[in-house]
């Protein structure tokens, strides 16, 4: 098949690719799981202790909550990003004015570093952040804002069975009456404030610390930390951008005659949405599944940001736990650091391997 | 011929420059323009032919340290923070200096903080002890009378909280940091010991328990807060907004309220006394100077070492206000006389030394980790999500698995 000489010049040409792999990959990958044997801490001649390290590892706590963290992390961001990204590549399929504009507006999160954007979030969420900020102005104004919204859905109720009684076609969203009814209400609102009957409430300051050791749980066992939904809510909104990009050129290969087919059968745009879109999706949703699920699996930039903002248990993944087991002050666990690597990198593979082998479209193989 | 000449000289010059320099680890921040100065001044002219570099280390000291010595690019002479000894010693990159250098001269808790199995591995540079700084403005105007040396536990938390009742809910008695380095003095202050003769370490003892109870009981009706409350991150950063009373904090806090808060007036005194044992609790934080044990310089980097720990280096230290030194010559030095409101605070730092249950600052050889679980337990109780008894349980739990690793 080659000629003489071909495949020493295509090996030439790979040689620098395929030696990183093998020095910073293959290499480091046996030197791992051969320190997860023995009982090296950086300084000492390792020496082959068996399988304590991982017994070690398997034992401590800390490793049970940061494998707990780290799954419900990857599951949670996983669904949440998918879904999150397939809408929104959706909605920018559609051709609607300023388009370029939106895509890229809607990429930013995705091109700016993950260290600035979670110093903006460990801003927002602080106990004096704008987020409780926002909560208390939302509190106070409460009393405004219920009148608001009480009077215009009585205005706008009675505008349509008015309009109805008239036996005009009025729906109960209509656009023209629900302006007038919002006219009305900010009338009545604002003069019932300046009566003093209804007005902005002298509120305590919403107090809640996001970055404490608050947790979330089912049947008394601790699923997930304040910290860590904070992170969720971080990591889904700097990588569906991302994703989007993905879901967008899949969509742009789904033939348009599906979409004429299913509106001649009169298809609701939901129907259209889960009958047509989903299905002919199916190999790139398979595709950003896994690299989302091994992204998050070995997220780590962020929980090192926030670093001890919050306290360890809340926020550790495994990603940072082999870290912080390397990385001490003079001798280290690097043992147990490796076994808990070799260990994520094992669940990382059995989950690529269940996907592929339960979830995945016959055209993604 | 005449080339290889050339380049045997040539090689010659560079491993004998090679020879003689001497690379020194430390802090970054001020050290950093600090050292490179008292190098140049007192070092330079009396080592003549031998090069002195300073190499800061930025960002975690530990973990940069630790970095260079596993790849063996760490200095010849190195900072060595008291707290983190014993991890450093398992690397057995630290050369013992007994029988090296006289450990005379400087004051004996500060060796001791430094020496293991007898062989003391670094020289202290220098040291701080806790105080109580208070300002003075806010127990005035509550009229209430200054924190004391005579204070105990409870005539401090009267005092707090009276001061608290006085001035209303803007104000506070007290900064506590969710920290084993402010809480752990009070519980050595009332006899608990660090780790017990098995080398384990026991949070439920009574002395601890009275600590902690006491230490997370102040956070009652807002009199003691933690510097996250008002958007900071110590409690030095607490005392210069003017709305906290009392920071529980070391020398290195005058420096800070001189930039951040200089019309502050404040006052200090010493750690109060435990009500059990009549005895008040401190730490000694201490930083040494190490040698490397891998030094191919070793002789140079003594004698810098020498100079670097000597009289005139250490009267410097003192003069410019940079840290309290560790020579035992300097106790009766005048700067400790004045009135200013630094000078107190040094002599009390100075004093704190040796005065009730003194305690080098150290985590044993587990390394910070140690103190994870206790810190933890602080931030739980002291917001309040925990109680006090629940989270020190926990504590204990987390304590004894790390322990037994």
């Amino acid at each position: 098949m080659f000629r003489k000489g071909q495949t020493a010049t295509a090996f030439l040409f790979l040689a620098p690719f395929l030696i990183t792999i093998l020095v910073f990959f293959f290499y480091a990958f046996a030197r791992a799981i051969y320190y997860s044997f023995t009982d090296f801490n950086l300084f000492n001649d390792a020496r082959v202790i068996g399988i304590k390290p991982y017994l070690d590892v398997l034992g401590d706590s800390l490793f049970q909550r940061a494998l707990a963290n780290t799954l419900v992390f990857s599951i949670l961001v996983t669904v949440l990003q998918t879904v999150g990204s397939l809408l929104m590549a959706v909605a920018l399929n559609n051709k609607i004015k300023g388009q370029s504009f939106f895509r890229s507006a809607w990429y930013m999160p995705s091109i700016t570093s993950s260290v600035v954007i979670t110093l903006i979030f460990l801003w927002l969420f602080q106990r004096r952040g704008v987020v409780n900020y926002l909560i208390t102005q939302w509190l106070t104004y409460l009393p405004l804002i219920l009148t608001f919204l009480g009077v215009m859905i009585a205005v706008q109720v009675a505008q349509v069975l008015f309009e109805r009684s008239r036996k005009l076609p009025a729906k109960w969203f209509d656009p023209a009456l629900a302006a007038m009814s919002a006219l009305i209400a900010l009338a009545v609102t604002l003069g019932l404030n300046v009566l003093g009957v209804v007005g902005a409430r002298d509120v305590q300051p919403y107090d809640f610390q996001y970055f404490s050791d608050s947790w979330l749980s089912i049947g008394g066992v601790r699923v997930l930390s304040m910290p860590l939904l904070v992170v969720v809510i971080m990591n889904t909104f700097t990588t569906i951008p991302t994703l989007m990009l993905f879901f967008l050129a899949g969509l742009q290969n789904i033939p348009a005659a599906l979409y004429e087919a299913a509106d001649i059968d009169g298809a609701t745009p939901a129907q259209k949405l889960l009958r047509v879109t989903v299905p002919m999706l199916r190999p790139v949703t398979f595709y950003v599944v896994t690299i989302s699920l091994i992204g998050t699996m070995q997220m780590f930039d962020q929980v090192a940001v926030i670093g001890s903002a919050a306290p360890q248990e809340t926020l550790i993944t495994l990603a940072y736990y082999v870290y912080t087991n390397t990385f001490k002050s003079g001798a280290a666990p690097v043992n147990m650091a490796a076994a808990a690597a070799i260990i994520l990198a094992l669940i990382i593979l059995l989950m690529v391997f269940l996907q592929r082998r339960f979830f995945v479209a016959p055209e993604a193989q | 011929m005449k080339h290889a000449l050339l380049v045997s000289l040539a090689v010659l010059a560079s491993s004998a420059a090679a020879q003689s320099t001497i690379k020194i680890n430390g802090y970054a921040g001020q050290d950093n323009t600090i050292y490179p100065e008292m190098i140049n001044r007192y070092v330079r002219p009396q080592l003549r032919g031998v090069t002195v570099t300073y190499q800061a280390l930025q960002g975690d000291y530990n973990q940069g340290l630790t970095t260079l010595l596993a790849s063996g690019s760490a200095g010849d002479l190195f900072y060595l923070p008291g707290e983190t000894l014993d991890t450093y010693i398992a690397t057995g990159k630290v050369l013992p200096l007994t029988g090296q250098v006289s450990t005379a001269p400087f004051v004996r808790s500060l060796t001791n903080a430094f020496t293991r199995d007898g062989k003391v591995y670094a020289i202290p540079k220098d040291f701080n002890t806790l105080t109580l700084v208070y300002n003075k403005d806010l127990f005035d105007e509550a009229k209430v009378a200054y924190p004391n040396n005579n204070d105990t536990w409870s005539s401090l938390t009267t005092k707090l909280t009276n001061l608290k009742k006085a001035l209303g809910s803007d104000y506070y008695g007290i900064c506590l940091a969710p920290d084993y380095a402010r809480m752990g003095a009070f519980a050595i202050g009332a006899g608990w010991k660090q780790f017990g003769a098995n080398g384990k370490t026991n949070l439920l003892d009574p002395a601890f328990q009275a600590a902690f109870n006491w230490y997370t009981g102040l956070t009652k009706d807002k009199v003691g807060i933690q510097p996250s409350e008002i958007s900071q991150d110590w409690s030095g950063g607490c005392l210069a907004t003017g709305k906290v009373a009392v920071a529980i904090e070391g020398n290195w806090i005058t420096g800070f309220l001189k930039d951040n808060a200089p019309n502050l007036k404040y006052g200090t005194a010493l750690m109060p006394k435990a009500d059990r044992t009549g005895k008040r609790g401190n730490f000694i934080y201490t930083v040494g100077w190490a040698v490397n044990a891998n030094s191919k310089n070793r002789a140079n980097a003594l004698k810098v070492l020498n100079i670097l720990t000597g009289p005139q280096v250490q009267q410097y230290v003192l003069d410019q206000g940079i840290a309290i030194p560790s020579r035992t010559a300097l106790a009766n030095n005048p700067f400790f006389k004045k009135t200013t409101p630094e000078a107190q605070n040094a002599a009390a730092v100075f004093a704190g030394a040796s005065d009730g249950n003194v305690a080098p600052y150290t985590f044993g050889p587990k390394g910070p980790d140690w103190a994870k679980p206790i810190n933890a337990a602080l931030a739980a109780a002291l917001s309040g999500q925990q109680s006090a008894a629940n989270a020190l349980k926990k504590a204990q739990q987390d304590m004894a698995t790390l322990q037994s690793r």
